[in-house]
């Protein structure tokens, strides 16, 4: 982004930035809805069921689920249960997936124009966040649904405890957003190991499945207990099951805690990764 | 805006060194292996040492062989590429046209796209709305502007680019090669808005292989050869050292010289209608050739000769003495023959001047050199077309 006449830009070996340095919020923030915008308008223009897809995939996966886990395992989690992480699950394997693609899915225009590369990353994150609020409303009216037809237990909105799960989702999301977008301007192939890690993260957290599921294997492991809070999902998926539905403890162990600061250290780990590499975006794009 | 004697684009000492990866992207694998292999990329110095301010108000012109930097200095001052050392400063707000368009997103229509474009450039949302509507005229899309731009013709394209571009009020604009596109009258509306902003003191940066567009509209030049500015001044006499030096023998231009050489070309000038060394010239002026050769004997009855190409080639004239009636008994020594062209009926744009020395009856060729001479030819009387007819009127007699 360009500013005012008043202002300029110097370029170092350290990368370009704007002097004086005061704050441009007006200018940031309308770019950043620009882009939001773009990709809003991109992806739901392409089909005229758009927005449709994003709420029928999760729903799709969540039937699959409760079906397949009945047979394999003999019993699963009510459906409203899975529905729940299923939606949150989404939102953070599609952060991870166009936040990777962010930067290396617009070459051109970072070769081209000055702005603040972190907007890309922000943006992308920032669209699906907008998904998936979306897609929550969904979500309450399918809880409903199952909840009215006996299948489920009731809903029940914690007004403190969704948002607050939802905002540290999204830090979480955003954080690995910046991480990845740096790496794949630097490493082509991180979208190869990005994949082969999604799908390991996805069943070692609980998407599908709950901690009551896991009981008989941690009893008697407090590590295995300690390493499965310290994966950041664990403590999040069971905050948004808690705060959605009747009947489900927010109980977190100390160690849920430490889980829980993963996401705004991931936030804090990308946002000084991709403050680094993007000097480098414009020689490797 | 600049004050005058302001300083609007100052380098220090810039240098940018690239990684050679050959063509394959990076990849992580890739750097692994070759960290074990204990081998360290090549690398090369896109440009080094460039040290120059460009003040507020001006419009410099950057020319040189391709693949000599330019572009990089381009990017280094638009804050894009970030420099390997060094420093540039550049004041107020940068507009780069670098490649227009960069930023439309194909599902979007043209005006969510300006929009979007004018967020990326940094032009607040209200002004865009307010000028959107000179922005809608200056495309020229009509109707167009509602439908999604994928729809577009290539040329629609880079209209409604510009056109945001222009409107954005920047004060420095970047320029790369970009008038090169667009129909023809696109590009005269295009230079008129350059003519324009240079009137309301812009600071101009052009990247330009269009010789004479460069002449026309800069007032200094920066001449780039191999990462290094080599010369810095005037328009015409910095064109010229680049055509002497760069171009034609060992340049981009493909040449060819053979021949005898019991007569050599050994030295040639181009000419202005005041009898200057000139590089550009005027379409409607005269164009003085003088060649000097030099003979190892006596030779009866040479045929001096020429021939004139565009820069992609195309055969547009070729004569000789032989053909004109002008007979030579015999040449020995050395000496000088004078080629005029006058008037120049050539158009805007580069040419390539051959040159041959051959026997009466073409057995023997003594020397030719093919393509060998470039010059480039400015249009300053407004007539369109290839060539330029020398057309008078008779003013209307009434009854």
């Amino acid at each position: 982004m360009t500013a005012g006449s008043a202002s300029r830009i110097v370029n170092t070996r350290l990368g370009a930035r704007i002097e004086p340095s005061g704050p441009r919020v007006r200018a940031t923030l309308e770019l950043l809805g620009a882009l939001v915008d773009r990709e809003l308008k991109g992806r739901y223009k392409g089909s005229a069921l758009g927005f449709l897809w994003a709420v029928l995939v999760p729903l799709f996966m969540a039937a699959i689920y409760v079906v397949f886990l009945r047979m394999l395992v003999g019993r699963a989690l009510t459906p409203d249960r899975v529905v729940v992480g299923v939606f949150a699950w989404q939102f953070t394997a599609q952060s991870v997936q166009a936040g990777m693609a962010s930067v290396t899915g617009n070459a051109n225009l970072v070769k081209k124009v000055f702005f603040p590369r972190w907007l890309l990353p922000a943006a992308s994150t920032l669209a699906q966040l907008i998904n998936y609020l979306l897609s929550l409303l969904v979500q309450f009216a399918v809880l409903g649904v199952l909840a009215a037809r006996g299948a489920a237990a009731g809903v029940s909105v914690d007004p403190l405890l969704l948002p607050a799960a939802v905002a540290l989702l999204t830090m979480l999301n955003f954080g690995m957003a910046l991480l990845l977008a740096a790496a794949h301007v630097h490493f082509r192939d991180t979208q190869h190991l990005v994949g082969v890690l999604l799908s390991a993260w996805f069943f070692v957290s609980p998407v599908m499945y709950d901690l009551d599921l896991l009981r008989p294997w941690l009893a008697g492991r407090p590590w295995l207990e300690a390493a499965v809070w310290l994966n950041p999902l664990t403590p999040l998926l069971t905050g948004l099951r808690a705060a959605s539905l009747d009947g489900v403890a927010w109980l977190p162990p100390p160690w849920a805690a430490a889980g829980l600061a993963v996401a705004p250290a991931t936030l804090a780990l990308g946002a000084a990764v991709f403050r680094r590499a993007q000097r480098h975006f414009a020689d490797l794009l | 805006m600049g004050e005058a004697g302001d300083i609007a684009i100052e380098a220090r000492g810039v240098g940018k060194r690239y990684r050679v990866r050959g063509h394959a992207p990076p990849t992580l694998f890739g750097r692994l292996a070759s960290a074990i292999r204990g081998r360290r990329p090549d690398e090369f110095w896109a440009l080094r040492e460039a040290t120059f301010e460009v003040p507020a108000g001006r419009t410099f012109g950057v020319i040189g062989p391709n693949g000599s930097g330019k572009s990089s200095l381009l990017g280094l001052v638009a804050g894009t590429i970030t420099p390997t050392c060094g420093r540039v400063t550049t004041r107020g707000r940068v507009c780069s046209l670098l490649e227009l368009g960069a930023g439309f997103h194909p599902d979007l229509t043209g005006r969510e796209n300006v929009f979007l474009n004018a967020a990326l450039l940094g032009i607040p949302r209200e002004d865009v709305r307010r000028r959107f509507d000179r922005i809608a005229e200056f495309a020229g899309l009509g109707p167009f502007i509602e439908e999604p731009v994928r729809h577009y013709s290539s040329g629609m394209y880079v209209r409604l680019a510009f056109a945001v571009a222009a409107e954005s009020e920047p004060d420095v604009l970047l320029i790369d090669e970009v008038l090169a596109v667009g129909d023809v009258a696109f590009q005269l509306r295009c230079l008129d808005r350059i003519r324009e902003l240079q009137r309301r003191n812009r600071t101009l940066l052009f990247v330009s292989h269009a010789l004479q567009t460069v002449e026309e509209f800069c007032h200094e030049v920066l001449l780039v050869h191999r990462g290094s500015i080599v010369a810095r001044g005037e328009p015409a006499p910095t064109i010229l050292r680049y055509i002497r030096e760069f171009m034609g023998e060992g340049g981009p231009v493909y040449t060819q010289e053979f021949g005898t050489r019991e007569v050599e070309i050994a030295d040639v000038t181009f000419r202005d209608a005041d009898g200057r060394e000139a590089a550009v010239f005027e379409t409607g002026w005269p164009m003085h050739v003088d060649v000097r050769w030099r003979a190892r004997g006596r030779i009866e009855r040479p045929v001096f000769g020429f021939s004139v190409k565009t820069a992609n080639g195309l055969y547009v004239f070729g004569s000789n003495t032989q053909i004109a009636g002008v007979e030579i008994r015999a040449i020995e020594g050395e000496g000088k023959i004078r080629l005029t062209l006058d008037p120049l009926t050539l158009m805007s744009g580069q040419y390539l001047l051959s040159l041959a020395i051959h026997s009466w009856d073409h057995a023997r060729q003594f020397h030719r050199r093919e393509d060998w001479y470039p010059f480039a030819v400015r249009n300053p009387t407004g007539a369109l077309g290839a060539f330029f007819l020398n057309s008078r009127w008779t003013p209307p007699s009434q009854g």
